[in-house]
C-alpha cells in the first residue's frame, strides 16, 4: 500500500482508499434488463431518483466498457449461457448487482423454463429484492455495493472471478465433448450442482 | 349461421359443437379438418389468430389442437379443435395461413405433435436440443431440477398434482 | 568575440521540453499507474468479439458487400494522383513550350483509361 503525501497539509491516504473511492464514484452500469426491472430501472435513471449522482449515468450496453452487471429482471435457461459470455467479456474491475427476485432466486417462476437465480451461473455481489424493487431500493442496493467496493484490496485475487473463468472453460469443453448446445450443456451443468447439493457451477 | 352452413355442405365432419357467452367452438374429426378450414376461409374467416393445443390424456386421444379463426368482414370468431392422438401429425395450414408458421412451431416444441408440410419445423421457444416437450401434463413443472424438487418437497409430485388425491 | 546565439534556441529548448512531459505522460499513465493499479487478469473468454452473448455465427467481421464500393474508392485514387501531378505542373506551365505536350500526352493517357471504365459500366452506380 503506497502513501502518498504532497506536504504537511494533506492527510496520508493509502492508495487502496484512492482507487477504491474513484472506483465506487464511477461506476459504469451494464443495463442487462429482460424485464419489468428495466422498467424500474429506467425511472431510477430519470430525474427524479437520478441515479446519475452516482457517477453511474454513463450506461454502456457493451460489456467492454462498462463495470458493473446489473440484471434487471428473469433470466431463462436458454439466457443463460448469453449472461455467462456477457460477464466473461467484461473486464475487471468489475461486480454483478440481481436486482429483483427473479434475478436473485428466480422469483415467481418455479418453472422448467427460468433460472433460478443468476447466482447460479455467475458470481453476485448483491441482492436486491422486490418484484420490482423500488428505485430507493435498488439504489440502496448500489450503495451497499459501494461499501463492499470500500473494503477491496488492490492486491487481493478475487476467487470467485477465477472460479467463473474455470467454470466457463468446463462449459466449453462439455460442449466439445459431448457435442451439445451451450444451452443444454449450461443446463446439464445447473442440474449436476443441483444435483450435489450444491448450485453453482462456477 | 356459420357452422349450419358447414354441416350442410360437409355432412359429419363437426363433432361436437358448444358456445359460451358468445364464444362459438366446433369440434372437427382430423379426416375432414382440411376442408373445413378451406370452406371458411371461402366463408370469410381468412385469419388465423392462433393455434395451441390441450393435453387432456384421454384414452381415445391425447392432444386437442385448438385453431382460432376470425372472420375479418363480420368480426365474427370462431374456436376450431381437432382432436390427435398421441403420435400422430397435424397437416400444416403455412399454406393458407402466414401466422400458422410460428404457431405450428410453438405447439410442435411445447407439446411434440408434428406438422405434416411445414416448411421449417424447428423449436421456437426453447433451444434445439431440449430434451422433452414441456407442456405435456407428464412433463415435470421444475423441468426435474433436483434444487427445486428437494427444496420444496413433494408439491410437484404427480401424486400431488392427480385430482383423486 | 561574442558568439552569436541563435534566436530559436529558446523555441528548441521548448520542443524538447514538451516532448518529454509528453513522453514522461505517456509511460506513466501507460505503463506505471496501470501497473499499479490495474487487475490484470487476461482471460481468453474476453477477446473473443462481442456479439451479444450470442453464440458466434461467422467467424471474424467481415461480410459481402457490393462490389461497386471498391470500384469507386480504385478510380478516386487513380484519378486523384493525377490531379495531384496537374497541380504544380500548372504553376510553371508556360515555363518550356514542350511542358504542355508532356502534361497532354500524360492525360490523354488517362483518358483512355476514363473512357475504357465508362465503357465497362463502371461508373454505373445501379446495376
Amino acid at each position: 500500500m503506497a502513501g502518498i503525501s504532497l506536504d504537511d497539509s494533506v492527510m496520508p491516504t493509502r492508495l487502496d482508499a484512492v482507487v477504491n473511492w474513484a472506483r465506487r464514484n464511477s461506476l459504469w452500469p451494464l443495463p442487462f434488463g429482460t424485464a419489468c426491472c428495466a422498467i424500474e430501472f429506467m425511472s431510477m435513471m430519470a430525474s427524479r431518483y437520478d441515479f446519475s449522482r452516482f457517477g453511474a449515468e454513463a450506461l454502456r450496453f457493451s460489456p467492454r466498457q462498462s463495470d458493473l452487471l446489473l440484471v434487471l429482471g428473469t433470466v431463462t435457461n436458454k439466457q443463460a449461457p448469453v449472461l455467462r459470455q456477457i460477464y466473461a467479456q467484461m473486464a475487471e474491475p468489475k461486480w454483478v448487482v440481481a436486482v429483483g427476485v427473479c434475478a436473485s432466486t428466480g422469483g415467481m417462476y418455479r418453472t422448467y423454463a427460468t433460472l433460478q437465480g443468476i447466482d447460479r451461473v455467475v458470481p453476485v455481489d448483491v441482492y436486491v429484492p422486490g418484484c420490482p424493487p423500488r428505485p430507493e431500493g435498488m439504489i440502496f442496493g448500489v450503495m451497499e455495493l459501494q461499501k463492499q467496493i470500500t473494503r477491496e484490496s488492490l492486491s487481493a485475487r478475487k476467487e470467485h472471478i477465477e472460479q467463473f473463468y474455470q467454470s466457463l472453460a468446463r462449459q466449453e469443453e462439455l460442449q466439445q465433448a459431448r457435442g451439445l448446445s451451450q444451452y443444454q450443456v449450461v443446463r446439464e451443468m445447473v442440474l449436476e450442482a443441483g444435483a450435489q447439493g450444491g448450485q453453482r457451477i462456477w | 349461421m356459420v357452422i349450419e352452413r358447414i354441416e350442410a355442405q360437409l355432412p359429419g365432419a363437426i363433432l361436437e359443437r358448444h358456445a359460451f357467452r358468445g364464444d362459438e367452438t366446433v369440434t372437427v374429426a382430423g379426416a375432414s379438418f382440411l376442408a373445413v378450414v378451406d370452406f371458411l376461409f371461402g366463408e370469410g374467416f381468412q385469419m388465423l389468430l392462433d393455434v395451441t393445443a390441450v393435453d387432456l390424456e384421454t384414452p381415445e386421444f391425447r392432444f386437442e389442437v385448438v385453431y382460432h379463426l376470425l372472420n375479418l368482414a363480420s368480426q365474427a370468431r370462431l374456436r376450431i379443435k381437432v382432436p390427435v392422438a398421441d403420435g400422430a401429425a397435424q397437416p400444416s395450414l403455412t399454406g393458407r395461413f402466414k401466422s400458422a408458421d410460428w404457431a405450428e412451431r410453438e405447439v410442435f416444441d411445447l407439446f411434440g405433435i408434428p406438422f405434416d408440410g411445414h416448411p421449417n419445423l424447428t423449436r421456437l421457444l426453447m433451444w434445439e436440443d431440449f430434451p422433452g416437450h414441456p407442456l405435456r401434463k407428464d412433463y415435470p413443472l421444475d423441468g426435474g431440477d433436483p434444487f427445486c424438487s428437494n427444496d420444496i418437497g413433494a408439491s410437484y409430485s404427480p401424486e400431488a398434482r392427480s385430482l383423486n388425491a | 568575440m561574442n558568439p552569436t546565439v541563435s534566436p530559436f534556441l529558446p523555441v528548441l529548448l521548448l520542443f524538447l521540453i514538451a516532448l518529454g512531459v509528453g513522453a514522461a505522460i505517456l509511460v506513466l499513465s501507460g505503463r506505471i499507474l496501470p501497473g499499479l493499479l490495474k487487475p490484470a487478469n487476461p482471460q481468453k473468454a474476453k477477446l473473443t468479439p462481442y456479439e451479444c452473448g450470442a453464440p458466434p455465427r461467422q467467424e471474424g467481421a467481415r461480410h459481402r458487400y457490393n462490389v461497386k464500393f471498391y470500384l469507386v474508392a480504385m478510380l478516386f485514387i487513380l484519378f486523384d494522383v493525377e490531379a495531384a501531378f496537374l497541380i504544380p505542373w500548372a504553376v510553371q506551365y508556360k515555363a518550356h513550350l514542350w511542358t504542355f505536350w508532356a502534361m497532354l500526352s500524360f492525360v490523354a493517357t488517362l483518358v483512355v483509361g476514363y473512357v475504357y471504365a465508362w465503357g465497362k459500366g463502371a461508373l454505373d452506380w445501379e446495376r
